[in-house]
């Protein structure tokens, strides 16, 4: 009994252990075949790129070990993208007034995932699928697949573009949500119930758990801070598309998973969660710069993914072929 | 003289350290309908699996019409003529009834064609076989449940069986229903069909059954011809132990009552007009067989299926449950049956397990206070005298008897008012089972009132200050702490007992 539970505490370190290595690892290489690589200013340059992935993949994490799914969050970074720059340019909205209307969207979006799959117990992975097109139809519907906001205020754009105590700006708020997402997840009865409904979703109705309103507020959270990464992409770029984060969602789900947290749910961490953007974000960067083709990242992405799921095989295969050499046969 | 149909000797099954079968004999003849009789858990299901194939015996004879058997497959099992009947039909319910009769029957194979006339032609002899008047055309769909049995039976005919296995084949059918059953089965019988005929139903079995055999704890008890038994020797045979006295003795005089129900109704649940007060300090058993709406009834008192009409009362005043979570809240606790899916969370630490129903009273604010729960663990694990690793032990780490203390302890951190357990002691070893009755005892000495599901007779007689006892959703009998097992099986059977 004892064993056991070492054994999965140790379980559960050794796959960070493992991501951290690797994010070394590709650190090591990349510093030494890519010239600037290595510099602050790169450094910054991953952490602005990332920090729209990382945040959908922090709010994903909650979602994840409930055992849900939300397909539907790049294209709500498109809609809200698209939204906040029509309410600011059409609607005459200050910058300001305009994000905190997006991000009231965003949370009502997301409560229409958590509704229809909560009210109507349709399955999450359904439900999603279906806003992931619906909110970037509508975001094509209102710009006619052709309009396009620019021309935002500087005040604005610095966001996303500018450094504030010499980090850029939006690395603020994924740290701020990301650590108001690790408390929630690890130190309150929240993560509790996630992972209790990840694990056995009956088991915590008879546990008496509210796990209908547990299960949407992970969905509202996820719609709410899709729209906070919808305006930092908008600053960032300067720009709003429909277009606007596109395949984001895939990428978060990479990372989650990457990072340790169970895709059926129960199991995982958000620290895991940002090791796995991490070690994605660096990948990517450190390619450009080593001189390879953009493709590279996505096929080197997917292999890192599969290495990491078939980790928790190797030891018993290991082990499993040890005893074989011992008693042949 | 012809060798007996099939001949079962001293057959025996375990499962894990469960021994189920423990050398049972019995014997079938050619034309004969044997019934097969006792309470949940006897050993009836797993004899009829054995000579279906779907289990292996560990030990014993089989003989098919005098040819001992080695290894027993299903398909072996097919091909000896042995066919099972369910309570619930197997067929296919988008097939015409020509398809589902062919299905068993015809042998695939690649480039031939179908004999739609043939297969027609044959399902029609067959079912006038059993007496049905079903056009074989018919989507099984739009049969009645009677009628998809007779279907069945036609198959398994067509099959070539000669050894009928019904298994409660009446249990989803009205009155008249279960007449034009009987009349097949006494049709197959003329036929020289054997059949074993399992049923709760004592008035059918004395309606049409030759033999009876008595199972209880995996042993059979005997056997007789109807005409030579009484049905309350019969009842008396299948609960005949005597409650052990290792059972704690009630030691308190019950209070004032802590919750009645009044014409409880829940329409979906199969729950209908329930009256019942269970008081301080009382344990008041729920018995009956399986099916009887038990389990339902603690369903709607918890939320989980709330009631439809009908009110629940706590401590005199009308609560409305909608909700596990409005339960909890209401001071009514549930330990629930099945304590691997819905007792106890396997893969979380057991202290996590305990507090989990008292989120929002434990950790004011939500914010975990794992120091706390870890005394609050630790206290417990003494208290229960739970054996396990530590408060981090993942529940599915200990034994069944271990994570059901698990899911007492979450329950009374909870300090409710009403404590239902559903089987407290199924899969329990008979240590941890006895030390679960010394909780329970203690529990309402302290004032708690508890409502006790059990199937297991001694325990429901032991344990138990009143037995209310089920039957078809409803309660259908109040009876003393005192009462007989004949008392308890014959009104959970639904018959008076007999003037002895």
């Amino acid at each position: 009994m004892d064993a056991t539970i070492r054994v999965r505490n140790w379980k559960g370190l050794r796959h960070e252990l493992l991501l951290l290595a690797v994010l070394a690892g590709e650190i090591l290489y990349f510093n030494a075949v890519g010239s600037r690589f290595g510099t602050l200013d790169n450094l910054f340059d991953i952490l602005r790129h990332s920090t729209e992935i990382g945040l959908l993949a922090v709010v994903m994490t909650p979602i994840i070990l409930t055992g849900g799914i939300d397909l539907s969050v790049g294209s709500l970074l498109g809609l809200c993208a698209i939204l906040f720059g029509k309410m600011w340019r059409d609607g005459g909205l200050p910058p300001l007034t305009a994000a905190v209307c997006t991000l009231l969207f965003g949370a009502m979006a997301g409560a229409l995932n958590g509704g229809l799959i909560t009210v109507l117990r349709l399955p999450p992975l359904i439900v999603t699928l279906g806003t992931y097109s619906l909110f970037r139809g509508l975001a094509e519907a209102i710009t006619h697949g052709a309009d396009t906001f620019t021309n935002f205020p500087a005040s604005f754009l610095c966001l996303g573009q500018e450094n504030r105590f010499g980090i850029p700006v939006q690395a603020f708020a994924l740290i701020l949500v990301a650590a108001g997402v690790w408390l929630m997840v690890h130190r309150t009865t929240f993560g509790r119930s996630f992972r209790a409904i990840g694990f056995a979703p009956e088991g915590a109705r008879y546990a008496g758990l509210p796990v209908d309103r547990r299960v949407a507020f992970s969905y509202i959270l996820a719609g709410f801070v899709s729209a906070l990464a919808a305006v930092i992409y908008t600053a960032r770029l300067g720009q709003a598309k429909a277009d606007a984060g596109t395949g984001y969602e895939l990428y978060a789900i990479t990372a989650v998973v990457l990072g340790g947290t169970s895709i059926f749910g129960g199991s995982g961490s958000v620290h895991g969660t940002l090791l796995g953007v991490a070690a994605i974000a660096v990948l990517s960067n450190g390619l450009v710069h080593a001189h390879q083709p953009r493709e590279v990242a996505g096929m080197l992405t997917g292999v890192l993914l599969l290495l990491a799921l078939c980790g928790g095989v190797i030891p018993k295969l290991v082990a499993f072929l040890r005893a074989r050499s011992r008693h042949p046969n | 003289m012809q060798p007996p149909l099939l001949q079962l000797s001293n057959v025996t099954k375990s499962f894990g350290a469960v021994r189920a079968l423990k050398g049972v004999s019995f014997t079938l003849h050619q034309g004969e309908v044997h019934a097969l009789l006792g309470e949940n858990g006897a050993g009836k299901s797993t004899l009829i699996k054995l000579i279906a194939g779907a289990h292996e015996r560990d030990g014993g004879r089989i003989e098919i019409a005098g040819n001992p058997i080695g290894h027993l497959t299903p398909r072996q099992a097919r091909a000896h003529g042995i066919a099972c009947i369910y309570q619930q039909p197997t067929l296919f319910p988008d097939l015409t009834v020509a398809e589902n009769i062919a299905l068993g029957l015809e042998t695939p194979s690649i480039g031939r064609r179908v004999h739609w006339k043939k297969r027609r032609q044959h399902a029609e002899m067959l079912l006038k076989r059993v007496g049905a008047m079903i056009d074989p055309e018919s989507e099984v769909r739009s049969l009645s449940m009677p009628e998809q049995q007779l279907v069945e039976i036609a198959k398994a005919l067509g099959a070539g069986a000669r050894i009928l296995i019904m298994d409660e084949p009446t249990a989803s059918l009205t009155q008249s229903e279960v007449a034009l059953l009987l009349n097949v089965v006494r049709d197959l019988r003329g036929q020289g069909v054997g059949i074993i005929y399992i049923s709760h139903r004592l008035e059918e079995i004395f309606a049409m059954a030759d033999r009876v055999t008595v199972l209880r704890d995996g042993e059979s008890v005997g056997t007789h011809a109807v005409t030579a038994i009484t049905q309350a020797a019969l009842i008396r045979m299948m609960v005949g132990r005597e409650v052990s006295a290792i059972y704690p003795p009630s030691e308190n005089e019950p209070g004032a009552p802590v919750v009645s129900l009044a014409n409880l109704t829940c329409g979906a649940s199969g729950i209908f007009e329930v009256n019942l007060e269970i008081r301080e300090g009382e344990v008041v058993g729920l018995a009956g067989l399986v099916g009887a709406g038990r389990t339902e009834l603690a369903r709607v008192l918890f939320g989980i299926t709330p009631a439809d009409s009908g009110t629940i009362s706590l401590s005199g005043k009308f609560v409305e449950v909608r909700s596990p979570r409005s339960a909890v809240e209401q001071g009514i606790a549930y330990v629930p049956e099945d304590r691997r899916r819905h007792g106890v969370i396997l893969e979380m630490p057991i202290a996590a397990n305990m507090t989990m129903a008292i989120h929002p009273v434990f950790f004011p604010g939500a914010w975990l206070r794992l120091d706390a729960e870890r005394r609050l663990a630790l206290e417990y694990i003494r208290e229960l005298g739970i054996k396990a690793a530590g408060p981090e032990a993942p529940g599915g780490s200990l034994s069944g008897g271990n994570q059901q203390k698990v899911a007492l302890a979450r329950w009374l951190a909870t300090n409710p008012k009403l404590l239902i357990l559903d089987e407290p002691t199924q899969g329990v070893d008979i240590g941890a089972k006895a030390e679960i009755h010394k909780i329970i005892r203690h529990l309402a000495k302290n004032g708690l009132a508890v409502l006790m599901i059990s199937s297991d007779l001694p325990e429901i007689l032991g344990m138990s200050d009143r037995i209310a006892v089920m039957r078809g959703g409803r309660i259908a009998a109040m009876l003393g702490g005192g009462a007989s097992a004949d008392e308890v099986m014959s009104a959970a059977l639904g018959h008076e007992k007999e003037a002895a």
